[in-house]
């Protein structure tokens, strides 16, 4: 109790809460908090019936397919437990496109990264016309894919690719039929990396948008100050640059992933998956089984492989994220 | 009252509720079948609109004549108003998918080379009475048609053409080489080994296409291979026609191809017949026709083959067949029967636009001199394939299992893999384990 109580006079904070409430008989929802916290949910209502209706609900739905014997002609499905995933696991096939989506994930992320860091810094600098160089360096990004892949199958053609008639001519390979004319979608090992190469074309400005976005964001004085210091670039680089963004680059990360695991256009317009198999990913296998196929639970199945892979990436991400951010 | 039990009849006792239903749905059926012989419109089609789904046609033209004339006239005939949405012939399927899991989109469908007759069955309209109708009118329907669109004992489609992958060849080459035409596969072999060392390689998709799946089939089966039984359920790939098949393409590659044919998509080998180059293809006349338009020098001394034999004289052509079905949501299926019967009727205007592409499954349709092919020197010998005609899962017809396995190009794997070196047991073995593999998730589903 406080020494104004005592002496009878009014609790000034007990005063100032308790009697407007008395006085209006206003119930907790018409407070100025509930009106805030109200407000607050329902600016982010949209972004969490999103993420329910339009990921969380196929998510399960995938599940429900995954672990029943559904196909696309019949209404009725039965659970068949974890015979989808037991069956993909005996496929040859699977085995060759988780092999694929491993190494395409893993060449594409190195190319993406070292295009991508060298282009954001090239943005950095400045230049006349630096702002139409900006718009036109995310036109790969923002093709529609089917346009641009189609481009790149001309460019690959077996017989009239441009790649290799500028080879040709400038006599590092030798003439359409000899033994160096290379068949970019036909031979195992060139056909993945053309493709990988066609994924990287398309996305690497997505990751230079991203860093450029990052590298934006440090203080010049930070940087100006370690330069005075002695600094040289790559130390200002690695000690500066990268730990100030590093939340921006997880994020970056993990959305091109994400981008690159799925990614089914790119292979399914250039290969279908083949020479024998050599390009097959698990989407392309996913949709040629689920979809072609009308084997929804085995198709379901095997894209769900795709979430071990996943997962711990964006397990990894997250938690560093956190750790930076305290 | 005597104790002799009272008669029974021997017909079952029909309650007033069933007579007047069957009576009723006879009455229905008679009809519609008098409207569509006296080619009027039912009362209850006028002032319908009527959704078409079909791929883009490889030859362009026949598409601006179905979309602006003939089913346009039709429709002012009949009062309907016909919508035709065109999309390529490889997202069929999964806009089949959509529309069934939406329970909602077009009247009729087209499957186009993927015939997934028997995965949507259930939910497609039985149209045995048209079918039956249109194959009386037509003079019958050539055998492999059924197979197609039947299941147990109904019909869930109409045939509506195949696609000829016939052999087309330089004849300029071949005589100036003394080459014989390639009338059978070993003479095409060693057409291709000659031409080869002259610049003139031959070409088969090795590669993971609709035209591989095709073309390899088509040679299998004149080696007297085959894929299932007539049940669909056993699998006859594991025999020796099928290594002898493979022993032969193999050779077929070393000694006649070059390593471009693994990158090759369904329009390569068009392109490599049109540039002067190849000696001889096994491909649609799309790529007849390509060549016509782009090289006529070439197109000039471009001829075409019936399907070459196989060592025991046998001829297996397989084509691609496309088919229409309406589904059962459809709102409109009096105007989608009546379309479907009217759109056979005028089979043989189909293949003029579709300059001689569009293959008929009618019998009466088949009959010499066909349009456009019979009139063409050159193009007549199609009119000899019908009888050579098959389809994927020969001699069984096109069943779920085989519709994974053409979805996941076994059979060009397989071919693929001994081109590339691998021991025709050790490609039998991994290609006979997907069969089985296949096959049997399929009868334990």
């Amino acid at each position: 109790m406080t020494t104004a109580s005592l002496s009878g006079g009014p609790e000034p904070r007990a005063a100032a809460v308790s009697l407007p409430v008395r006085a209006t008989g206003r119930s907790w929802w018409q407070t100025a908090t509930a009106r805030r916290l109200s407000f607050g949910y329902l600016l982010l209502a949209p972004a969490a019936l999103y993420v329910l209706l339009l990921v969380g609900a196929p998510f399960l739905f995938s599940l429900w397919l995954a672990v029943s014997d559904a196909n696309v002609g019949d209404p009725v499905a039965r659970f068949v437990g974890l015979e989808n995933f037991r069956a993909a696991w005996e496929m040859d096939t699977f085995w060759i496109a988780m092999r694929n989506s491993v190494v395409f994930l893993v060449v594409a992320a190195i190319f993406k990264s070292l295009l991508g860091t060298s282009l954001a810094f090239l943005l950095l600098q400045n230049f006349r016309g630096k702002k139409l160089i900006r718009g036109l360096v995310v036109i790969p990004f923002t093709l529609p894919v089917a346009i641009s892949v189609l481009s790149w199958k001309w460019m690959y053609d077996s017989q009239f690719s441009v790649i290799n008639w500028v080879l040709s001519r400038l006599g590092l390979i030798g003439g359409y039929g000899s033994e160096s004319w290379p068949v970019w979608l036909g031979q195992p090992g060139l056909a993945l990396m053309a493709c990988i190469a066609v994924n990287v074309w398309r996305t690497f400005p997505f990751s230079a948008i991203v860093l450029l976005a990052g590298f934006t964001a440090v203080p010049l004085e930070v940087l100006d100050a370690a330069k005075v210091d002695g600094c040289s670039f790559f130390q200002r680089f690695r000690n500066i640059v990268v730990p100030m963004i590093f939340p921006i680059l997880m994020i970056g990360f993990l959305f091109d992933t994400v981008f690159t695991l799925s990614d089914l256009s790119v292979v399914y317009l250039l290969t279908q998956g083949g020479p024998g198999n050599a390009t097959k990913i698990l989407p392309v296998l996913a949709y040629q089984i689920g979809i072609q196929a009308g084997n929804l639970g085995r198709g379901a199945a095997i894209a769900l492989f795709l979430v071990p892979l996943l997962f711990p990436m964006l397990f990894l991400v997250l938690r560093n994220i956190k750790r930076k951010e305290w | 009252m005597s104790d002799t039990p009272h008669p029974v009849s021997a017909q079952p006792v029909k309650s007033r509720r069933q007579f007047l239903r069957t009576a009723g749905g006879g009455l229905a059926g008679a009809s519609l079948l008098t409207m569509l012989d006296a080619k009027k419109a039912p009362a209850q089609i006028k002032g319908t609109t009527l959704r078409i789904l079909q791929w883009s046609h490889f030859i362009p033209a026949y598409d601006s004549w179905f979309d602006s004339k003939f089913t346009k006239e039709w429709g002012d005939k009949m009062g309907v108003k016909v919508r035709v949405d065109h999309i390529p012939h490889l997202e069929l399927p999964a806009r089949m998918a959509a529309e069934y899991a939406a329970g909602a989109g077009h009247d009729i469908i087209m499957n186009g080379s993927s015939i997934l007759t028997r995965l949507y069955y259930k939910s497609l309209v039985d149209i045995s009475d048209i079918y039956d109708g249109i194959g009386k009118k037509g003079g019958g329907w050539i055998p492999s048609a059924g197979p197609l669109v039947q299941v147990e004992g109904r019909t869930y489609g109409i045939p509506m053409f195949y696609i000829l992958l016939p052999m087309l060849w330089r004849k300029d080459l071949f005589d100036a080489n003394n080459l014989k035409a390639p009338d059978t596969w070993e003479l095409a072999r060693v057409a291709a080994r000659t031409l080869k060392a002259k610049g003139h390689p031959t070409g088969i998709q090795f590669s993971q296409c609709a035209d591989a799946n095709l073309n390899w089939r088509s040679l299998l089966f004149s080696f007297g291979g085959a894929e299932a039984d007539a049940s669909g359920n056993n699998i006859l790939i594991d025999s020796k026609e099928t290594r002898e098949a493979l022993r032969f393409a193999k050779a077929l590659f070393d000694e006649g191809m070059t390593p471009e044919v693994f990158s090759w998509d369904d329009a390569s080998d068009n392109r490599f017949l049109a540039s002067g180059v190849g000696c001889w293809i096994h491909d649609a006349i799309s790529a007849y026709r390509t060549t016509e338009d782009t090289n006529p020098d070439v197109f000039k001394n471009t001829h075409i083959a019936l399907e070459p034999a196989g060592p025991g004289g046998k001829r297996v052509s397989t084509s691609a067949a496309n088919v229409y079905m309406i589904w059962k949501f459809s709102k409109n299926q009096p105007a989608a029967k009546e379309f479907l019967t009217h759109f056979m009727s005028e089979f043989k205007e189909g293949m003029i636009q579709s300059r001689g592409y569009n293959m008929p499954y009618l019998l009466g349709d088949a009959k010499k001199p066909m349009p456009i092919i019979g009139a063409d020197a050159k193009m007549a010998i199609l009119q000899d394939f019908p009888p050579l005609v098959a389809f994927y899962g020969y001699p069984g017809p096109f069943t779920t299992p085989i519709q994974e396995v053409v979805n996941l190009f076994v059979l060009p794997d397989m071919f693929t893999r001994v081109a590339r070196g691998q021991a025709i047991e050790d490609v039998m073995k991994w290609g006979v384990g997907e069969y089985r593999r296949i096959f049997s998730k399929h009868k334990s589903a």
